[in-house]
């Protein structure tokens, strides 16, 4: 390549960089998070076979390299089902898959961690049991699943950038191609970090945020 | 048309496993170096001068909040910018140390908090230096109560070290790679890859739950 400097558009493909990473890690953490949800309410329903397998899903997702997960994904799908799955399609499944295993565990704990003499006072007051789960269960479980899902979340932020390894356009794929065109590793590499560190920083703040306003009710007033 | 057959990958087991015994290396230097950095950098979190504090604490804020393979990469290719050159192996083993340390520090920083104040003001007491304090009493006891955590870096570890695969480093991921490009079988390769890996750190976590209780016996709650 000729041009070997960087030129005020590289400022333009990081921007887009960022916007890929971003977007993908929001749309797969609701994705995750919903589906992680759903399982652990199966598993308060305690259906019979499915709760064992989506305890077995969940631990192999969560004790495996995502990059092997999504090579799985990527190359593996396609050759046995005889599909086209581009990057993005991949990059999608995956990380909302290894979302939902480490959400479902947060779930499951935040709902037991809820004591059963509450589910029995409902209970006996003749709710349902999904009236239990959704007015009694539900609002104490969400203050006290925000802290580790936001720590979750934060983690997953920087495990998006796993994705560049197939091929999809995200902010470490952007800054492979600038270090190749420019040859100046350094550079790239630490405004590459840098970024990531503050999308983390920004979405670590935002938890919290949304944490103190969760817990606003059991604050401690002062005497 | 399904087909799903797990024999083809009989030949390429010696292969594999070649690519797990490299897995298991780098871990094993990994880890030594994480909790040598670990070390001195819970030493600097728990030091009594704000400013080393502070320099311990921008470490571990960096490198746990930066991709893992953004770290990887600023290593392979920065360092022959500035005249190291050294293979993959060997960055790969720093970069995980650097990374790993980050996490190491953290466990064992709260494993010195969570030191009894009693013990140390008994050393002082005695009139030992604070060097003798350091290495004979607050390490062995901050050490001995974080064996359980510590396994759980290593077994992140573990789970991180296949993104060495990226810089050409043929550990157990990358080895899977090119068996699946030579048999174009990439769904039992990575199907097969998946449960070994869940299999491995789930031997590795009970491994660690035996060695926490076996240096930790004196501590367990009495049970008449």
């Amino acid at each position: 390549m000729r041009f070997s400097e960087f030129t005020p558009y590289d400022l333009v493909l990081l921007a887009q960089g960022l916007g890929v990473t971003l977007g993908l890690f929001l749309v797969t953490s609701l994705i995750g998070a919903a589906v992680g949800a759903t399982f652990a309410v199966i598993r308060f329903y305690r259906v019979p076979v499915l709760v064992p397998a989506i305890t077995f899903v969940c631990e192999i997702l969560k004790n495996s390299p995502v990059l092997v997960q999504l090579f799985l994904v990527f190359f593996g799908f396609p050759s046995l089902l005889h599909l086209n799955v581009t990057p993005v399609q991949a990059a999608v499944m995956t990380l909302s898959a290894n979302t939902a295993a480490f959400v479902y565990v947060i779930a499951v704990s935040a709902i037991e961690s809820i004591g059963r003499d509450q589910i029995e006072a409902g209970r006996v007051f003749g709710l349902t049991r999904w009236q239990v789960l959704r007015h009694v269960i539900a609002p104490q479980a969400e203050a006290f699943a925000i802290g580790p899902l936001t720590a979750l979340l934060v983690n997953q932020l920087q495990v998006t950038s796993l994705i560049s390894v197939i091929g999809v356009m995200d902010l470490a794929k952007i800054g492979a191609t600038l270090n190749m065109r420019t040859l100046k590793p350094f550079v790239v590499w630490t405004v590459v970090g840098i970024l990531y560190y503050l999308a983390a920083k920004l979405f670590a703040a935002l938890g919290a945020r949304f944490e103190e306003r969760l817990r606003a009710h059991n604050a401690f007033r002062g005497l | 048309m399904l087909r799903l057959d797990l024999t083809i990958l009989v030949p390429h087991l010696g292969f594999l496993a070649r690519g797990a015994l490299l897995t298991a290396q780098v871990c094993v230097l990994s880890l030594i170096g994480s909790v040598l950095i670990g070390v001195a950098v819970a030493l600097a979190r728990t030091a009594s001068k704000p400013w080393i504090r502070r320099v311990a604490f921008v470490y571990v804020d960096l490198f746990r909040n930066i991709p893992f393979i953004v770290q990887l990469f600023f290593f392979y290719y920065g360092l022959p910018e500035i005249g190291l050159y050294l293979d993959a192996f060997t960055t790969g083993v720093i970069a995980l140390s650097i990374a790993g340390g980050a996490y190491a520090s953290d466990v064992l920083r709260a494993g010195i908090l969570a030191i009894d104040n009693g013990v140390l003001e008994a050393a002082e007491v005695s009139g030992l230096p604070r060097r003798v304090i350091f290495r004979r009493i607050v390490l062995p006891i901050a050490l001995r109560t974080s064996v359980r955590p510590l396994g759980s870096v290593l077994i992140n570890m573990i789970l991180t070290s296949s993104i060495l695969s990226t810089i050409t480093l043929n550990e157990l991921t990358g080895q899977a790679k090119i068996v699946a490009s030579d048999t174009f079988r990439p769904f039992e390769v990575y199907v097969v890859l998946l449960v070994v890996y869940a299999a491995l750190t789930y031997l590795v976590s009970i491994g660690i739950a035996l060695l926490h209780r076996a240096l930790n016996r004196d501590l367990q709650p009495q049970v008449a």
